[in-house]
C-alpha cells in the first residue's frame, strides 16, 4: 500500500495534467480547428467599428506565431481577460461572472435535492428489495431518465404555467428585479422562479443516485459484518443506519462528482427553456450569437470547475477508503 | 433446432471445424435467448423496440404523406381527420414526419454508438494491453473527455467544426464525446485479463501481440461493451434530440429526426400558440425509444455480468 501522500500528490498530478490538457483543447478548437482564426475571433459584423477589431487583434495576439499566441492566451486566461463580447461589447469574464451566479443558484438546489431524494429512495429500494416500492421508484426513475431534459422542462411549462398557471415560464427574477439587495420578497420571486427549473433539472438525474445507492447497498448487505450485525441482536433499522448505509455511501461520493458533468448538461437544457439566464443560457445564446469569445471563457470556466469538484472528490474517497490506495 | 443448422451447414457445404464452431455459436445464441427471455425488463425493451423499428420500416405504408411532401394545407393548422397532428410551418404533415422520423433517429443513434464504442474501445485496449507510458498518455487524453460536461462539448464542437449542420456532424460530435467511459471500462477490463492464465499461455507458445488481443482478449472484453452498446445507443438518441433543440442538429428541409421536428416546434412557438401534439408526439417517441434500449441494456447486462446476475 502507497503512503496517503503519495496518492495525494499523483491525483493532484492528473488533474493538473488534465486542466493543461483542456487548456490546449480550448485554444485549439477556436484557433486552429476552423483554419481562418481572424473570422472566428473578428466579428463579420459590419456595424462594429475598426478600432473594435484592432483591440480584439491585439488582445488574442493574432498575426503572431502559433506559439506565441499560446502564452498570450494563457497569460490572459491566467488573469480572466477573455477579450470582450461581441454581442454586449463588455468584457467578456464580467457577463459570464453575473451568469454564474445564477447557474450556482439552480445547480446547487437541485443537487442538494436529487441527492437527498435519490439516495432515500435507493435506501428504501434496496431496504424492501422486490416490493412494491422498489418497483415504483424503479418504473419513476427509468422514465424519467429516458425523457430529454429540455422535453420535460417544457412539459412542465405546458402544465403549470399555461393549462394551471401557478408558476412562472421563464426567468429568474420578475422582469426588472437584480438578486441583490435581497429581501423577503424577493427571495419569495426568486423562489416561484426556480421550482420549475429545479423540478426539471432534479427529477430527470434523480434515478443515476438512486439506482447506484440500491446497488451498493445491496451489495453491503450481503457482508459479513451485516449478518454479524444482525446476529448480535440490532433492530433492522439500527442495521441499516449504523453498518449498512455509511459503507454504502462510498460510490455515491465519486457518483455526485461524476455525475455534475450531466447535471451541468442539464442545467444548459432547463436554462435555455426557461430563459433562465445561467451560464448554460448564456453559451447556447453565444452560439446564436456567434459570441466566440463568450462561447470559449464558458467552455473553459465549465471545464476547470468540474476538474475540481472531481479532484476533491477523489481526494475525498481516498482519504474515506483505504481500498482505493491499493491500485 | 439441431436439423435446421444441419442443413445450412450442408447446403454451404462447410468443413468439420467450421461447422463445429457454428453448431457452438447456435447453442451459446440458444442459452442466452433462454436467460434474456426470463428478464420481463429485456422482453418489454424488445417489444418497445419492434414498435419504433416498426414506425422505420414500414413508414411509407402507415403515412397519408412523405416527409416533405406538401399537404396543400396551410402552415401550422391545428390536428383534422387529413392530418392527425395538424402541419408544420412548411405545411409538412407533422403526423407522417414523426413516423419517418424513427428513420434517422434510430440511424444516428447506432452509427453515433458504433463511433464511440469503436474509439473506447480501441484506446482501451491499446491502453490496458500496453501498459506504461503509453496507458499513461492515453489516460489523460481520455479524461479530458470524460470531464467535459457532454452536452458543452458537443455544443461547441458542433459549433466550431467546419462545415454546415448535417447527419454526419451530428454523428461525429456525438461519437467523440462519449467514448471515453468505453475506454475506461475497457481498460480496467483488459488490465485484470492479461495476467489471466490463458493470455500466459498464448504468449509462451509465442503468440504476436495483435493475435492476442484480437482472439484472447478482445472476446472476453466484447459482452461488456454490448450491454454498455446498447445503452449508449439510448444516450446518443437523446444527444442528437438535444443537439437539434439547440439548433446544432442536421437541418429539418434536410432530413427528419424526432429532435428536429421539436426544433420546428419551437421556432414556430408550438407551445404559446397551445399547439402540444406538436411536442407531446415527438417527445413521447423520444422516449419510447430511449426506454426500449435501456430496458435491453440492462437486461443485457444482467446476464453478461454474473455478478448481477447472482444477487
Amino acid at each position: 500500500m502507497k503512503s496517503l501522500r503519495r496518492v495525494f500528490l499523483r491525483r493532484l498530478l492528473n488533474a493538473l495534467v488534465t486542466l493543461m490538457l483542456v487548456l490546449i483543447l480550448n485554444f485549439y478548437l477556436f484557433r486552429v480547428m476552423p483554419g481562418d482564426p481572424v473570422r472566428l475571433l473578428i466579428p463579420q459584423d459590419p456595424s462594429i467599428g475598426p478600432e473594435f477589431i484592432e483591440r480584439q487583434r491585439e488582445a488574442f495576439g493574432l498575426g503572431k506565431p502559433l506559439l506565441e499566441q499560446f502564452f498570450i492566451y494563457l497569460w490572459n486566461t491566467a488573469h480572466l481577460d477573455f477579450g470582450l463580447s461581441y454581442y454586449y461589447r463588455t468584457p467578456v469574464w464580467d457577463y459570464i461572472w453575473d451568469s454564474l451566479q445564477w447557474t450556482l443558484i439552480l445547480v446547487g438546489t437541485s443537487s442538494v435535492l436529487m441527492i437527498v431524494i435519490g439516495m432515500t429512495m435507493g435506501i428504501i429500494s434496496a431496504w424492501r428489495r422486490g416490493g412494491l416500492f422498489d418497483t415504483g421508484s424503479l418504473a419513476f426513475s427509468l422514465f424519467f431518465y429516458a425523457m430529454p431534459t429540455f422535453w420535460f422542462a417544457m412539459m412542465l411549462i405546458v402544465i403549470f404555467s399555461q393549462q394551471i398557471p401557478i408558476f412562472p415560464a421563464g426567468g429568474q427574477l420578475s422582469i426588472g428585479e437584480t438578486l441583490w439587495p435581497m429581501d423577503g420578497d424577493k427571495m419569495l420571486d426568486l423562489l416561484e422562479h426556480l421550482i420549475l427549473p429545479a423540478t426539471s433539472l432534479t427529477i430527470g438525474s434523480i434515478a443515476a443516485f438512486s439506482l447506484i445507492m440500491r446497488g451498493s447497498l445491496i451489495d453491503v448487505m450481503t457482508e459479513e459484518y451485516i449478518t454479524t450485525a444482525r446476529a448480535k441482536g440490532l433492530s433492522e433499522y439500527k442495521v441499516l443506519k449504523d453498518h449498512a448505509v455509511p459503507n454504502a455511501m462510498l460510490p455515491m461520493v465519486t457518483l455526485i462528482a461524476m455525475d455534475l458533468a450531466f447535471v451541468v448538461g442539464g442545467a444548459f437544457q432547463t436554462e435555455q427553456v426557461f430563459s433562465y439566464k445561467g451560464i448554460g443560457w448564456a453559451t447556447i445564446q453565444a452560439t446564436y450569437k456567434r459570441d466566440y469569445p463568450v462561447l470559449q471563457a464558458a467552455f473553459l470556466l465549465i471545464a476547470v470547475t468540474v476538474i475540481i469538484a472531481n479532484l476533491i472528490a477523489d481526494l475525498l474517497l481516498v482519504k474515506l477508503d483505504p481500498r482505493v490506495r491499493m491500485d | 433446432m439441431t436439423p435446421i443448422s444441419t442443413t445450412v451447414a450442408d447446403i454451404l457445404h462447410l468443413s468439420g471445424p467450421t461447422r463445429e464452431k457454428l453448431a457452438l455459436a447456435r447453442r451459446r445464441g440458444a442459452n442466452m435467448w433462454r436467460l434474456y427471455r426470463a428478464s420481463r425488463v429485456g422482453m418489454l425493451g424488445l417489444i418497445l423496440l419492434f414498435v419504433v423499428l416498426g414506425m422505420a420500416v414500414f413508414a411509407d405504408f402507415v403515412t397519408p404523406y412523405g416527409p416533405f411532401e406538401p399537404t396543400g394545407q396551410p402552415h401550422e393548422t391545428p390536428p383534422s381527420p387529413k392530418n392527425w397532428l395538424g402541419t408544420d410551418l412548411s405545411g409538412w404533415d407533422i403526423y407522417s414526419r414523426v413516423i419517418y422520423g424513427a428513420r434517422v433517429s434510430l440511424m444516428i443513434g447506432l452509427v453515433a454508438t458504433a463511433v464511440s464504442m469503436g474509439l473506447g474501445t480501441l484506446v482501451g485496449l491499446m491502453s490496458g494491453y500496453w501498459g506504461g507510458w503509453r496507458d499513461e498518455v492515453l489516460m489523460r487524453i481520455t479524461d479530458v473527455f470524460l470531464v467535459i460536461p457532454w452536452l458543452v462539448l458537443m455544443i461547441v464542437l458542433a459549433y466550431v467544426l467546419p462545415g454546415g449542420p448535417s447527419v454526419t456532424k451530428v454523428v461525429f460530435v456525438i461519437g467523440i464525446t462519449g467514448w471515453s467511459s468505453t475506454a475506461r471500462i475497457v481498460r480496467a477490463q483488459v488490465f485484470s485479463l492479461k495476467e489471466r492464465a490463458f493470455v500466459e499461455r498464448a504468449r509462451a507458445i509465442g503468440s504476436g501481440d495483435l493475435h492476442i488481443v484480437r482472439k484472447h482478449i478482445f472476446p472476453n472484453v466484447f459482452p461488456l461493451i454490448f450491454a454498455n452498446a446498447i445503452l449508449t445507443i439510448a444516450l446518443s438518441i437523446l444527444s442528437e434530440s438535444t443537439l437539434s433543440y439547440v439548433n446544432l442538429g442536421p437541418r429539418s428541409y434536410e432530413v427528419v429526426t424526432w429532435g428536429n421536428i421539436l426544433n420546428d416546434a419551437v421556432q414556430a412557438h408550438a407551445m404559446t400558440l397551445g399547439y402540444y401534439w406538436w411536442i407531446v408526439v415527438p417527445g413521447l417517441c423520444i422516449v419510447l425509444v430511449v426506454l426500449a434500449f435501456t430496458f435491453i441494456g440492462f437486461a443485457l447486462d444482467e446476464i453478461f455480468n454474473p455478478r448481477l446476475r447472482k444477487r
